[in-house]
């Protein structure tokens, strides 16, 4: 009776972690790659972030799990991951990581730009960056996602556009 | 009438301007400031400005090619960090594999062939949750919502190490195939007869 219950529990929380999979793995992981600079580190927590989604859904298969929630797991994730990164990088025989650092593919001007001003930017301002003008959430939204307000989000994101244009001046030669 | 706003106050209009949350009011506001503010005027620019330059990160999200596979990329990460279940909840089949070993008669060595957990962390390297059931020897590896099924059989020699792998019924699909062949003998690879001594 009690196994038969879990197993049940299990497949409504396979099939609805599947179902968010399918609907947000490519957008969800795109944008933890801007956070992190790097493909394989952004699959990686990508995969943590859908792993916990399934743990909370076979805990509790009703309940309800938003693209915010994933949201905002994946930025806490990119998050501590940077600074668990920063921290390697202090230490002198850590080579590896800078040259794995912040690479991706897409060639164009604005990508290209717009990732060269993210690995200069505090991994706050990133944040609010990509979660509003990338993603798409307010600046209320993103700052529910952050834990701040949305003056600071706003403010965030002006530092950010800062660095993004002197990218882009550096960018044309200027 | 124009509110006067210092540098700070001008960065948050500048951050609402960028985000398209900035009213009349509020772009006036700004508008004042950097008339009389050099300094933002130069470091921030106009509201043309911040447009042109906000408008870069939608750019490179609309140019993002970039099409990730959570499902294949997870055949790779489990060969590094092999874990329980998550692969279940992520790729597209559901594959039953009922697996029979074929053994030489000694029955020192049957043991080790049991369904065990050596092999299910193997199987769960190729993706899959593995739900024993040790009795049947047969096991369902639970890969999302289509049923596809293999059989296949183990060779071993007399020291309980695989020798070869055939499958006795296809799943439909030959790397599919070759990775439940792999991981069972990547799994009995794994647990010499000899611990059961």
């Amino acid at each position: 009776m009690e196994a038969c219950h879990r197993s049940d529990a299990t497949t409504v929380a396979q099939a609805r972690t599947e179902a968010l999979v399918v609907e947000y793995q490519t957008k969800l992981a795109r944008y933890v790659r801007r956070m992190v600079g790097d493909a394989e580190v952004a699959l990686d927590l990508t995969q943590d972030v859908f792993m916990s989604a399934y743990r909370m859904l076979q805990a509790d298969p009703n309940r309800e799990l938003t693209a915010g929630w994933l949201y905002r797991a994946a930025t806490n994730a990119a998050i501590s991951f940077i600074r668990r990164r920063k921290i390697l990088r202090v230490l002198p025989l850590d080579r590896e990581i800078d040259r794995s650092t912040w690479r991706v593919d897409e060639r164009s001007a604005s990508s290209v730009d717009l990732q060269a001003a993210l690995a200069r930017l505090p991994v706050e301002q990133s944040a609010a960056l990509l979660l509003t003008s990338y993603v798409g959430y307010s600046s209320s939204e993103a700052a529910a996602m952050l834990g701040t307000t949305s003056d600071a989000v706003r403010q965030r994101v002006c530092r950010a556009m800062r660095v993004l244009r002197s990218v882009m001046k550096e960018g044309m030669g200027e | 009438m124009i509110v006067c706003t210092d540098c700070s106050q001008a960065q948050l209009l500048a951050g609402a301007i960028a985000l398209g949350e900035a009213g009349d009011a509020e772009r006036d506001a700004y508008r004042a400031h950097v008339a009389g503010c050099g300094r933002c005027l130069l470091d921030l620019g106009g509201e043309r400005e911040i447009e042109r330059v906000i408008a870069v990160v939608a750019r490179a999200r609309d140019q993002e090619r970039w099409e990730p596979d959570l499902r294949t990329a997870l055949v790779r990460r489990r060969r590094i960090r092999v874990g329980w279940a998550v692969s279940a909840v992520l790729a597209a089949v559901v594959l039953v594999v009922s697996l029979r070993v074929t053994e030489r008669p000694n029955p020192a060595v049957s043991p080790a062939h049991a369904i065990t957990a050596q092999e299910a962390r193997a199987l769960a390297a190729l993706d899959t949750q593995t739900v024993s059931r040790p009795q049947g020897r047969a096991e369902s590896l639970v890969v999302g919502a289509t049923t596809v099924s293999a059989s296949f059989e183990m060779s071993v020699d007399a020291r309980g190490i695989p020798v070869r792998c055939a499958i006795t019924k296809s799943s439909g699909d030959r790397s599919l195939d070759q990775s439940v062949c792999n991981a069972a003998m990547r799994s009995h690879y794994a647990q010499p007869s000899t611990r059961n001594h």
